[in-house]
């Protein structure tokens, strides 16, 4: 993998002066954060964070080429370590050439982020808004390696209907995408006893609509997304049925102040043949939701607060902390300039749905935790 | 009396400060550009990454000033943002694939210079750039 991106990068910085390639439209952008978390019980995405944990760290580095207004060729790299996720090699975040035809039509090929709900293509990319943590319900930064992106194509653009009704921005996509090998989904699956020999893949069709209202700034939309996975378990074979992962959203993005909105549901059924034993069928049912709103006290200075909810509601028990999760957020973020900030962020969970793991908890969970999260970054 | 003199100095004063405190703000567009004019709306955004062309049809890519009260005045007038505040909505298109970042500039000559090489190059300034680039009236 470290040899392809080394070759990746190797032709695309030779291809720019075999063409003749003006140099002055190429674009590198950059980041680095470092977190430091500590929970008062339990221990959460996968780390112990009950000791105090640094063990989340991040970067990534893009270089980008427009060789004409409507062309732009790029790479980003991404490198995370989240506990025991993540890894020490960096991976190809997106990969693509983008060609906007006109405001209502574009075309990007080849590895191209997935635009779902409100932040699916951009949870990844810290300097951009002022969580620590994207709500978990959600936007699980344990699981996002497998969802953010896909090996395809997209058609996109922004329909204008008329002074009076605003816009609506589309984004059509299909491409194969694959479970990362080293995230919180594996993790899960191998602690259920299911150990993939190949990580399991499929294709993902989907679209998203989003229309931007003649009240500036007040966007509404929804999208949808086709999942199915086929694998191969060191002894068996592993299935996730097609299902349809929906959401809807809406947010409202003005002056100083934003507020957000996010229902998804997704009820997926997966099916583990092991060698030797009876299939197993299992069904989940996820409807989660989160609010979240924050406000600029001054220009450096924003301050916000979510509450996010996450309820699995195949086992028919809403009582057992194992099904749900309720987290409250208070979060804020300061712009030291124009390459460094910091967040600082509370967390108080209610439930263990998502985000926990048995490795690393070996007594059991606690119903509630509480988390601070304190991250620096830099970014240019 | 005394009392009355003395609120009437202070707004005096006050709404003096306002008007000292006030930035002149010239948006400047290449000669390509066809339009005289631009929407506030338009304007608001093509900097904020939403749009690359205005409603005339035109494509416009946007400059800007690295900081300085000419760049806060605009991005208070026009963009509804503080300077961090923008800078994160572009970095996050950018970190997405979505969007290359404006062209920034630390002196407005500079700016002034690059719009006027640049067709389709949107700026601004705070004082008169010269008849090397077209002014856009805000409406």
């Amino acid at each position: 993998m470290r040899r392809r991106i080394l070759l990746l990068l190797f032709v695309f910085g030779l291809a720019s002066p075999l063409f003749g390639q003006d140099m002055s439209n190429i674009q590198i952008h950059g980041f680095a954060t470092q977190a430091l978390l500590y929970s008062g019980s339990n221990n959460y995405l996968g780390m112990y964070t009950s000791q105090g944990s640094t063990g989340w760290t991040e970067a990534a580095i893009n270089i980008v080429d427009q060789p004409s207004d409507n062309l732009r060729i790029g790479i980003q790299l991404h490198y995370i370590r989240l506990g025991i996720f993540g890894g020490d090699e960096p991976s190809i975040d997106w990969a693509m050439g983008d060609y906007r035809v006109k405001r209502w039509l574009g075309i990007r090929a080849g590895k191209v982020k997935i635009r779902w709900g409100l932040y699916n293509d951009t949870q990844d990319a810290d300097p951009g808004y002022m969580w620590a943590l994207l709500p978990e319900s959600i936007y699980s930064i344990d699981d996002r390696a497998t969802t953010l992106s896909q090996l395809g194509g997209e058609l996109y653009g922004d329909l204008p209907l008329s002074k009076r009704w605003g816009s609506i921005v589309y984004s059509l996509y299909f491409g194969d995408y694959y479970y990362s090998s080293s995230d919180g989904l594996t993790e899960g699956f191998k602690e259920a006893g299911i150990n993939f020999a190949n990580t399991p893949g499929g294709k993902t069709p989907g679209v998203d609509l989003r229309w931007k209202t003649p009240l500036k700034g007040l966007l509404v939309g929804a999208s949808t997304q086709r999942v199915d996975a086929r694998g191969t378990l060191t002894n068996g074979t592993f299935r996730i049925a097609p299902y349809y992962s929906t959401t809807g959203y809406a947010q409202y993005d003005a002056h100083k102040f934003f507020l957000a909105y996010q229902y998804a549901r997704t009820i997926a059924h997966q099916d583990v043949e092991i060698t030797g034993q009876p299939p197993a069928l299992s069904v989940s049912d996820a409807r989660t939701w989160f609010v979240m709103a924050g406000y600029h006290l001054t220009d450096k200075l924003e301050v916000g607060a979510y509450y996010s909810s996450e309820l699995d509601a195949a086992p028919h028990d809403n009582s057992d902390p194992a099904n749900f999760g309720h987290d409250w957020t208070i979060s804020s973020r300061y712009d030291f300039n124009s390459y460094l900030y910091g967040k600082l962020e509370g967390h108080f969970i209610n439930g263990n749905v998502s985000g926990f793991y048995d490795f690393d908890n070996p007594n059991g969970l606690k119903p509630r935790t509480n988390l601070l999260v304190a991250k620096v970054g830099f970014v240019f | 009396m005394k009392k009355s003199i003395m609120v009437a100095l202070f707004f005096c004063l006050f709404l003096g400060c306002s008007v000292a405190k006030s930035q002149e703000v010239i948006v400047i567009a290449n000669k390509s550009v066809k339009s005289s004019g631009v929407s506030a709306s338009d304007l608001k955004d093509v900097y904020s990454g939403d749009k690359t062309s205005l409603s005339d049809g035109s494509h416009v890519v946007p400059a800007t000033l690295k900081g300085g009260p000419v760049h806060e005045a605009f991005l208070k007038k026009y963009v509804g943002k503080g300077d961090a505040a923008f800078r994160a909505g572009w970095r996050s298109l950018v970190f997405a694939g979505s969007a290359s970042m404006p062209k920034t500039f630390d002196s407005e000559s500079a700016l002034i210079e690059y719009v006027a090489a640049t067709p389709g190059a949107i700026g601004y300034v705070g004082k008169d750039p010269g008849d090397t680039v077209r002014k856009l009236a805000v409406k």
